[in-house]
This record gives structure tokens, sequence and C-alpha cells, in this order.
């Protein structure tokens, strides 16, 4: 427990090192919201929603998929010790390779919750998202169920790859894709039926799901159960495989 | 402290470790002397945990790391030969967080950490972030972060690579007292003066085996080689040179091996109307011996 808690330690005070990334990553999804506001507004209208403003999809949609952006990063952090050589201290440190993952996972899914509370509020603040009766509550399951599903889904990924270029590549297309697929990007009801049928193997969708009760549909905790349940449930499988696939012994390989 | 004993380790095809052996008591230093690919890390690997052996044992203060190599990792602290820190951090927070890591309390932490940074002369230094310290500063905070947590067994892998006078002095000095404190000390390097400084136990390790171990002056005495070395003001003839059975070592500089009498061979040149610049008995030293030892030189490793 002890090298666990130094672990999270130590991986929150890198981070507060280096805020500029989190703030390129804040900053980017609010210069595109404003873009596409005015479309999503006429999709989610001709999906039903006679009164939607284009900020119940634009903003949970960009909250998602950058969401994944910043918690692709945690994947980093495994290759980013091999990069400094300090790898082999932790390993003959007391810290299992169990202390380590969770050492590296929990301070992610704290900053990628935090991130996307954030920037729904700012967000939400601009494009003027109201809850309008949703719960707050199921709001923030969906949130923390996301950014679990992300972050053990990078770290399972960034204990498979070898190089840090993979991860990179995952983190960039996974974003886009499983926002596309997932609805992040479009509703789900303007998809090809191909999408459509796909869309649920992606976090995305089941986030997507919980936003759209949430703001769309006034929706309370019992209304997220399923997404939420969906994207909690696939972080625990996805952290138990990503445990049982880490090899402390296996080389990895920073940026060269 | 440190027993190794029968230690087997092969990467695929190669042997790394063919049956190394060694100990380690309370307050000593032992240099591991070796060529580049002798085996001397592997070992150091597997002591540390972090490779495992296929055979052998490897006994920390009554623990086999082999078979619980986590209960351990507190009382073993190691220095990796590639400088590993984290740069963002200060070098403070560089050594709490290997003490934390290490179990220490918070204030244990913290005093440790200004014990440790005091020794290694890291004080005014403290404050600053990795990412911003010398080569030889951020060697001496290496090393630091391997004792921070005061170990029973410290392995150094060639800790002065690369280093400067300073902070090579710095090191020395900070190992010679962690011996005095009682730590055991496993200390690997390719430069043998360091070896004479710490007054280390040696033991020469090649091919994956220890070939030999003791003192410095015990495997001088056990392998001296006798001979002479003078240099001329011009070149010796080929006949000259058959005649004394001498071998050219440098420009002008010869060397003749298992001879001890002097005056003989002065009078042999004098005689052929050579001028003798100098001339000298050998001298053993540690790098004769470790090519007696091993047929090899020890070179330094490039910094």
């Amino acid at each position: 427990m002890n090298s666990i808690v130094a672990i999270v330690k130590q991986q929150f005070l890198i981070l507060r090192r280096d805020p500029w990334f989190l703030m390129i990553m804040f900053l980017m999804p609010l210069v595109v919201m404003p873009l596409f506001k005015k479309t999503m507004a006429f999709s989610l209208q001709a999906s039903g929603y006679a009164n939607a403003t284009g900020a119940e999809q634009v903003v949970p949609g960009q909250v998602v998929m950058f969401g994944f952006f910043v918690g692709g990063s945690s994947g980093f952090c495994l290759f980013r010790e091999h990069g400094w050589r300090t790898w082999d201290r932790l390993r003959a440190s007391s810290a299992s390779s169990r202390a380590v993952l969770i050492g590296f996972v929990f301070p992610w899914i704290v900053i990628v919750t935090i991130f996307q509370v954030v920037l729904l509020s700012v967000g939400g603040l601009i494009l003027g998202l109201r809850l309008n009766g949703g719960s707050p509550i199921a709001e923030l399951l969906v949130v923390i169920g996301y950014a679990s599903c992300v972050v053990t889904l990078v770290m399972l990924v960034a204990a498979t790859l070898r190089t840090v270029n993979q991860v990179n590549a995952f983190q960039n297309v996974g974003a886009m894709a499983f926002a596309g697929l997932g609805g992040a990007l479009v509703p789900v009801a303007q998809l090809p039926a191909w999408a459509r049928a796909v869309g649920p193997i992606t976090p995305a969708y089941w986030a997507m799901k919980g936003h759209n009760a949430v703001f769309l549909e006034r929706g309370g905790v019992s209304d997220v159960v399923v997404p939420v349940a969906v994207l909690l449930g696939a972080s625990a499988v996805l952290l138990a495989v990503a445990t049982f696939r880490f090899r402390v012994d296996e080389t990895k390989q920073f940026f060269a | 402290m440190l027993q190794v004993h029968d230690v087997r380790k092969a990467y695929g095809d190669v042997q790394a470790l063919t049956g190394a052996s060694l100990e380690v008591a309370a307050g000593n230093i032992v240099s591991l002397l070796g060529r580049n690919g002798a085996g001397k890390s592997t070992l150091l690997s597997i002591i540390a945990g972090l490779v495992r052996a296929d055979h052998g044992s490897v006994v920390v203060d009554g623990i086999d790391v082999i078979a619980k190599p986590k209960q351990a990792t507190g009382l073993v602290g190691i220095a990796p030969q590639h400088t590993g820190i984290y740069p963002p951090l200060s070098v403070r927070e560089n050594l709490e967080f290997f003490g934390e890591l290490a179990g220490l309390r918070s204030t244990e932490r913290r005093s440790q950490a200004n014990v440790t940074a005091e020794r290694l002369g890291l004080t005014a230094l403290l404050d600053r972030k990795a990412m911003k310290l010398s080569g030889g500063e951020a060697r001496r905070l290496h090393t630091a972060c391997a004792l921070v947590h005061r170990p029973k067994v410290l392995m150094l892998d060639e800790p002065t690579v690369g280093a400067d006078v300073t902070t090579r002095a710095q090191i020395i000095e900070a190992v010679r007292d962690l011996a005095t404190e009682g730590a055991a000390i496993l200390y690997t390097t390719h430069y043998l003066p360091e070896v004479e400084a710490l007054d280390a136990s040696i033991v020469v390790i090649d091919s994956g085996r220890v070939l030999t171990t003791g003192t410095r002056a015990e495997l001088i005495a056990a392998h001296r080689t006798a001979g002479i070395r003078f240099e001329t003001s011009t070149p010796l003839t080929t006949d000259l040179l058959v005649q004394l059975r001498a071998t050219e070592v440098s420009a002008n500089v010869y060397q003749v091996d298992g001879v001890t009498d002097l005056a003989a061979v002065f009078r042999q040149l004098t005689d052929a109307g050579v001028a003798v610049a100098s001339i000298a008995a050998l001298t053993p030293d540690l790098e004769s011996v470790f090519t007696a030892i091993t047929g090899a030189t020890l070179v330094e490793a490039p910094a």
C-alpha cells in the first residue's frame, strides 16, 4: 500500500510540473465546440429532440473524444520510466508489479475525471448546456465510468505494446475512431447501420448513452445504471487482463 | 551479509553466469572486476531481484532473494549502470520518492534525504530539478537514490562512469563512510585506482565465472610477474632485442619478462653501446594482476 501511495503522489507531482499538456487538451475542444453547435442542433432535432440546441451533443461529444486523448497519455508513464531509466529502480524497490500498475492507473482516472468535469462545466457555460432536470450525480457517474474505462484500456494496450510510438498511434486513432463510432461526433442515429452495429464495443458509445440520458432525457441515476455498469465492468475486466499481461521484465522503447 | 553461491544464468545460448559465488560481510567493500560482458551487471541484477537466476542461491541478511525477492528489497540498494532519476522532480523529491518506496516514514524520509544529500555534496541542490543538474551532479543523485534508505547491502554498478574528479572523490568517500557504518558494498568498476582508494577486497570475474578473490596485496603477491622495463635514446637493433628477449612496449621503451637481474640487463645494453635513459624493475599493479589472471586488459568504459 505504501508503494502505491508513493507512486500515486509521484505521478501527480510529475504532471504538476507540466500543466501545459492538460491546458492544450482543455483549450482545443473549447475552440471546436462552437463550430459544430448549429450542425448538431439540426442533427438532434432530426433525431426527435425538437428543443435541442446542439450543445447537448457537441459538449459531451468533445469531452468524450478529448477525454480519450488525455487518458491515452496514461500509457506513456510506463514507457517514460524506461526512457528515464528508472524502471529497474522501481522494479528493485518493494513495489510489486500490481502496485506499480495501480499506482499508474489511479492518478490518471482522477485526472481524466477532473478534466471531463471542468470541460463539461466550462464548455456548457459557453455553449449554454443545461442539466434541465438531469441528475448531476448521474452525470458524474458517467464521467467516472468513462475515465476508468479509457485509462484501464490504455494501460492494457501499454502493457501489451512494445514502443511508445505504438501507444501514441493507438491514442490518436482510438480517440477519433471510438468517438466517431460511439456517437460522440454525430448522434448515433445519424450513423450508418454498420457503425451503429460496431458502436457498442467502444467506451465512447456507453459514455454518450449516459450523457444523452442526462442531458437529452433529463435522466437520473437509475437511467445511467446500464452505461455506467458497462463502463465500470469493462474497466474491471481490462484492469484484470492488464495485470495478467503486464511483464515487468519486458523491455519497452521510449522515444528514440 | 550477502552470500552468493553457484549462481548461473543463460540468455538463450549465451551463458552470462556459469557458477558465480562470492560473499560480502557487513562493513566490507568488495570490488567486482571484469571486462564488459564478464557477467558483473547480470550478477548485480540477480542480487537485486531484477533478473531470475537459473540456478544457485543469493542470501541477503538471511533472506533467500531468489525464493522471496520482494522480502529483501528493503535491505538492498542498487544504483544501476545507467543514470536513472526523475528529471522533472527536484533532488529532494527524487530522494524522498525512493525513500518512501523503501518504506521510510515522512520525518525519516526528510532527514535521510538531508543526510544523503550532505554525504554526496547535493545539499545546495536539494531544490533544483534533476533535469537542471550537470552530468556529475546527476550521477551523484543517481547514487544517492540507492543509499537514501540506508540499505544493508549496497550495489553500485560503475558509479563513476563519466564522472569528474570531484564526483569520483565524493562517491568514493560516501561509499567508505557507508562501509564504516556497517553496510556490505558490492562495487563494480573498470577504474582500478578507485579499487585502491576504497581499499576494497577484489573479486575477478570473467566469462560468468569468479576466477579469484582476495585483497589487493594478496592478489599482487599471488600473481606478480617479474620483469624489467627500460627506455633507450635510440631504438634497439633486432639482434639485441632477440639477445635480451625484450619486447617493445612503446617507442624506445622495452620490457624483459621473467628477469630480475637489473644490473645484468643494464650491462648488456651498455656493452652494446646503447644509451639507457631509464631502467627499473617492473612494479606489479592491479592491471598486471588482472591481465595475468584473465589474459586480458581491463579498460575503463568510455564516458
